[in-house]
């Protein structure tokens, strides 16, 4: 017996793993490419228009692994990049290594399928972000690399800020359809939209 | 017309007209012009009918301030036109008028009905007949108000958002003192938001984001809303600035509400920022410099001034001056009454408490200007915790003490802005009231409440304030106290005999500004749990509800064929929402054994155990399975609504008994399905290459294996009474295991299956539902399963001390299954009554069994009657019916089907 289970990397080839908001970015326009045994939104229409205002993509696919112990790097409101991974602290004994393609920690749990992710971008991103979250993201006070459990969207979740007017929204997986319409319905009234995963995505 | 030629402030551009209508009339206006500026300019005096007595208001303070001008624009009631700027194509209509403003029917209230309608009058006029209330209730509503909602329901709707906003400091307030705060931090680095609710732009100051034409709703424990149009920006601050500056109060005397009576801000903002002349001949009414200068200001644009009275004794600076302007300023007088019919054609001056004809005197005008003083807008301020004290000198209340990481400046705080010129007089204190027994003086102009009402709600007992404030609802209208509050106080002090620091002031509270309900509830958020094979469910027309957080499907159109379907072939139902616990570490078994009544370290890997949790005091709380997956690690699933305070316990205990355990909530991760019937094990069978043989898989064995190519823990467990596998995997394949286990078992007549079927077939296995079964009470004894408390065990585990006292008590009630044979099924919740007709139980749960061909239930029964063919009477509603107990399950009681 083994905890394999927990992780969706594992299914044969006839099993595509799909992202609990995949239905609503079908119904947004979107195609798909199955990449590493995904069916990832690449693409949707008229992506580029918003990409001078606000832009979220869905990156679910994302790899998270949770890793608990005494030896947990890191600090407490930060994450820390490694390679092409960030290690994200929760608490002293306990952080999420989200994303990189090296091999999974002993100890580590697969826990991708615990949270969807959305990456929100560009230069109305915060704005977008404080139509549902209050969690003070201001450049002085979150700069890259900063990461803020809390409530988005009333809804206990993360966010990680990769780069200046970038964030990743790590949320329950059973609320993804939920919170990409609260996602979807404030980045449309500041004229952004969805935009599809990049194939440099971390997965 | 009474535009006057270019002002040095003027705020209109007179390039540019702008065409709006009022009452379907068109009216021209320039741009930057208010609606009230315009309306005024082209002759309009009247811009509203009270609420109480449908008497005429003009403009008064043309600041937004008091509730003389509020209009419905396109539709929308509750705008005040003096501070909403024209915009071409607007349609600007009177509120609270029939069939016109300048013709109200209602105004009969005012003329002939002023003896019956005092303070309450509703309470004491129409207290009899009391059924007749409801008619009386809905006459006067329709009667009052200000203004008819909008009828069609898209026309009353529209879209808020919500902002949320960080920032060091709020600076509350666009004045000179708050412009000067908010530059003063930004100079120093921090992040400054400075809000206005002025109709007029506000000039950028480096560093600061300006909110203009926001108004500050509140301060909610650090968190100040501010309404902004379209979006309500809900702003934290490290420290807050108030700037809201000092509102100038009106004068208590007859007919003060008369259209043409208007403050001295109010007059010299018409004439100075819209070019707009407030009348031709005034009378100037003061009891500070400050108000004096409107006389100046008026002259200026050409207005004669036909007298000025200072209520101050003595003659001050501002007063020589106005002197040298040839304007004669007699000290000592008041007003004690303004005439007119639709309009002040006349107003009456006389020294300040003496009355009689000798002493008064009477002056034509079409404009009377009052200025009763400032008070400091504190009422936000207050709500901070800040105090305040009475200024005897000022006559006022002011702040005195302040919460930390709050500052007043300007005029909230006492400086006095404007008047800085550095000869300013005290003010004078005027008399509470002038004139009475000449007319209507109104204390409060929004709710129509005269000095003589709140004499009368002394007199009938209202003697505080606050009681005053509730009987009369002086402050509660639109103004919110900015006009009436103090001269409340000052009457209640008069008839009271009191002190005004000993009559005090009313409590602030939110809103400081009229806001639509639509800002306050914003964009609604419904978060809603939806499992990964939710669209499945959908397509396949399931009747989808709320259980708990998570959106699920009851049934799909056949809850009774749906049962069957599990006893004759196979049902597949989604269970994704069970709560999942990953355990893990070197102490796991350990933890569990603290945490449930029995024993989990003794269980071997690729084995099961059904487990209760129950609370200190023995009760149950929640229940699930546990599957040992290897030496240290544990699979813990729990009831779909208890999911996430079962992880809260766990965790909680954890932090204190600090043992080597390690805890994932995988409860979202994770897609569960359970596949049951008489056919399951074929079908699971064509997917995986596990040995699904009875010898093989076993009852309650879990075996990691892969089904249709996904990788699954699956667990040979029942709820429903037949051969069942509950099959975990992640969440990602959701679909695709479902769509696989139902193409697999098309052939063997396979159906989906919701909640409701589940219930009919648990209940036939006499399973509890945690929470519907049992309550707050319930406890393993008396639920049938003391079985499940392990005495014996080494450890000490929650609830033992309790359960060690049940364990040897007969409970009062205990649960048992029951049957009717009449077809009938009592409603959940039904009584059970004692051989003396006493409520002594109660039924859980009721369904007709489709395989039974019979109604089957379960309920808390007295202990004496918990045994097999007792006879127990159910009360629904008025309607008794006999049944008869069962102990054990009421299909396949031995298990010999679910071990098969």
């Amino acid at each position: 017996m083994s905890i394999a289970f927990l992780s969706p990397a594992t299914a044969g080839d006839t099993a595509v793993a799909r992202s609990p908001m995949e239905r609503t970015a079908k119904a947004a326009g979107a195609r798909f490419e199955n990449r590493d045994g995904w069916n990832v939104a690449v693409e949707y229409p008229g992506e580029d228009r918003v990409r001078e205002t606000v832009g979220f993509t869905d990156v679910s696919h994302l790899r998270k692994l949770e890793i608990q112990g005494d030896e947990v790097p890191g600090e407490l409101g930060e994450a820390k990049r490694e390679g092409d991974a960030w290690i994200c602290q929760l608490t002293p004994t306990r952080s999420l290594l989200l994303g990189g393609v090296h091999a999974v920690p002993p100890d580590a749990v697969d826990v991708t399928t615990c949270f969807a992710a959305l990456t929100i971008f560009g230069p109305l991103a915060r704005e977008v972000i404080a139509r549902f979250c209050a969690l003070d993201l201001r450049p002085q006070v979150a700069p890259p690399g900063s990461f803020r459990p809390g409530s988005i969207a009333r809804q206990p979740g993360m966010i990680l800020v990769q780069d200046t007017d970038r964030f990743l929204l790590l949320f329950g997986w059973a609320v993804g359809e939920y919170m990409w319409s609260v996602v979807d319905d404030a980045a449309r009234s500041l004229d952004g939209g969805p935009v599809g995963s990049p194939p440099t995505e971390n997965q | 017309m009474s535009r006057l030629p270019n002002q040095p402030r003027e705020l209109i551009n007179r390039d540019n007209v702008i065409r709006f209508t009022f009452d379907g009339k068109p009216v021209e206006a320039y741009e930057g012009d208010t609606i009230g500026s315009a309306l005024f300019a082209a002759g309009r005096r009247t811009f509203s009918r009270s609420f109480k007595y449908h008497r005429r208001r003009g403009l008064l303070c043309c600041a937004g301030q008091c509730p003389n001008c509020i209009v419905a624009v396109d539709g929308a009631p509750g705008t005040r036109a003096c501070t909403e700027p024209v915009r071409e194509g607007m349609k600007v209509e009177h509120l609270n008028a029939q069939p016109g403003l300048d013709l109200d029917v209602m105004r009969a209230t005012d003329l002939v009905g002023t003896k019956f309608t005092p303070p309450g009058f509703y309470y004491k006029t129409f207290i009899r007949p009391r059924k007749l209330w409801p008619v009386y209730e809905k006459v006067l509503r329709h009667a009052a108000g200000l203004g008819v909602l909008r009828k069609e329901q898209p026309d009353r709707e529209w879209r808020t958002e919500y902002r949320r906003r960080h920032a060091d400091v709020l600076v509350i307030g666009g004045g000179a003192a708050g412009r000067r705060a908010a530059a003063a931090a930004a100079e120093q680095g921090d992040d400054v938001v400075l809000v206005d609710e002025g109709p007029f732009p506000i000039d950028a100051i480096p560093g600061v984001e300006i909110l203009a034409r926001a108004s500050a709703l509140g301060f909610f424990d650090g968190i100040v809303p501010v309404w902004q149009g379209d979006t309500l920006h809900q702003i934290r601050a490290r420290r807050h600035v108030f700037a809201t500056g000092a509102i100038e109060q009106p004068l208590v005397f007859a007919g003060n509400d008369l259209p043409g009576v208007m403050l001295s801000g109010g007059a010299v903002r018409l004439t100075q920022l819209y070019a707009v002349r407030p009348g031709t001949r005034a009378v100037v009414v003061a009891t500070s410099d400050r108000g004096l200068v409107a006389a100046a200001t008026l002259q200026d644009a050409g207005v004669a001034i036909a007298a000025v009275a200072d209520v101050r004794e003595s003659l001050s600076a501002a007063a020589r001056r106005l002197s040298e302007r040839g304007i004669e300023v007699t000290p000592g007088h008041t007003i004690l009454e303004a005439k007119g019919g639709k309009a002040v054609d006349s107003a009456v001056l006389g020294p300040v408490g003496v009355s009689g004809a000798s002493v008064e005197k009477t002056f034509d005008c079409d404009l009377v200007v009052v200025s009763g003083g400032f008070v400091p807008a504190m009422s936000l301020l207050l709500q901070t915790g800040a105090q305040t004290r009475y200024d005897p000198a000022r006559g006022c209340f002011v702040v005195d003490k302040l919460p930390p990481g709050v500052t007043a400046v300007g005029d909230v705080a006492g400086v006095d802005e404007d008047g800085a010129d550095g000869d300013s007089a005290a003010a004078a204190i005027p008399p509470p009231v002038s004139g009475a027994g000449r007319g209507k003086c109104f204390a409060c102009l929004c709710e129509d409440v005269t000095a003589k009402d709140i004499k009368l709600s002394v007199e009938e007992g209202y003697d505080s304030i606050e009681l005053s404030k509730r009987y009369t609802t002086v402050t509660m209208g639109p103004c919110q106290g900015r006009m009436c509050q103090l001269p409340a106080i000052r009457l209640m002090a008069k008839e009271t005999g009191q002190l005004l620091e000993e009559v005090g002031t009313t409590t602030a509270r939110p809103p400081w500004v009229s806001v639509p309900m639509g800002v306050l509830a914003g964009r609604p958020f419904e978060p809603a749990k939806r499992s990964s094979i939710h669209g499945r469910h959908r397509e396949l027309g399931g009747n989808i509800k709320w259980a708990g957080d998570w959106r699920r499907a009851y049934d799909y159109g056949d809850p009774q064929g749906e049962a069957l379907a599990v006893h004759e072939a196979a049902g597949l139902i989604d269970v994704s929402t069970l709560g999942k616990l990953l355990v893990r570490g070197a102490d796991a078994g350990e933890f569990l054994n603290r945490l449930y009544p029995n024993r989990f370290s003794d269980l071997r890997p690729g084995r099961i155990r059904y487990g209760v949790i129950s609370s200190d005091a023995g009760r149950i709380v929640d229940d699930g399975t546990i599957c040992r997956i290897d030496d240290e690690t544990f699979y813990v699933t729990t009831t779909s609504s208890g999911a996430g305070a079962v992880e809260e316990w766990f965790s909680w205990w954890l932090a204190d008994w600090r043992l080597r355990v390690r805890l994932t909530d995988l409860t979202q991760g994770l897609s569960a399905v359970n596949l049951a019937g008489p056919r399951a094990r074929q079908i699971l069978s064509t997917l995986t290459d596990l040995d699904c043989s009875p010898e093989a898989f076993k009852y309650l064995d879990g075996k990691h294996a892969k089904v249709a190519g996904v990788e699954c823990l699956i667990l040979r467990i029942g709820f429903v009474g037949e051969v069942g596998y509950e099959i975990h995997f992640a969440a990602a394949h959701g679909e695709h295991v479902w769509d696989a286990l139902m193409e697999a078992g098309r052939d063997h007549g396979v159906r989906p299956f919701g909640l409701e079927p589940q219930r009919i077939l648990r209940l036939q296995k006499m399973h509890i539902l945690v929470g519907q079964d049992t309550d707050s009470e319930s406890t393993p004894f008396g639920a049938a399963m003391p079985w499940i408390v392990k005495l014996d065990k080494e450890e000490d585990f929650i609830g033992k001390w309790a359960l060690e006292h049940y364990a040897i008590e007969e409970p009062a009630t205990r649960l048992v299954g029951f049957t009717l044979g009449n077809g009938y099924v009592p409603t959940e919740g039904s009584v059970i009554l004692d051989g003396l007709g006493v409520p002594a139980g109660q039924v859980t749960s009721a369904r007709f069994s489709p395989v039974l061909d019979r109604v089957i239930g379960m309920a808390w029964v007295p202990s004496p009657l918990a045994r097999d063919g007792s006879q127990i009477t159910i009360s629904d509603e008025g309607r008794t019916t006999e049944a008869q107990i069962q102990t054990k399950p009421f299909y396949d009681p031995e298990g010999e089907v679910l071990r098969s």
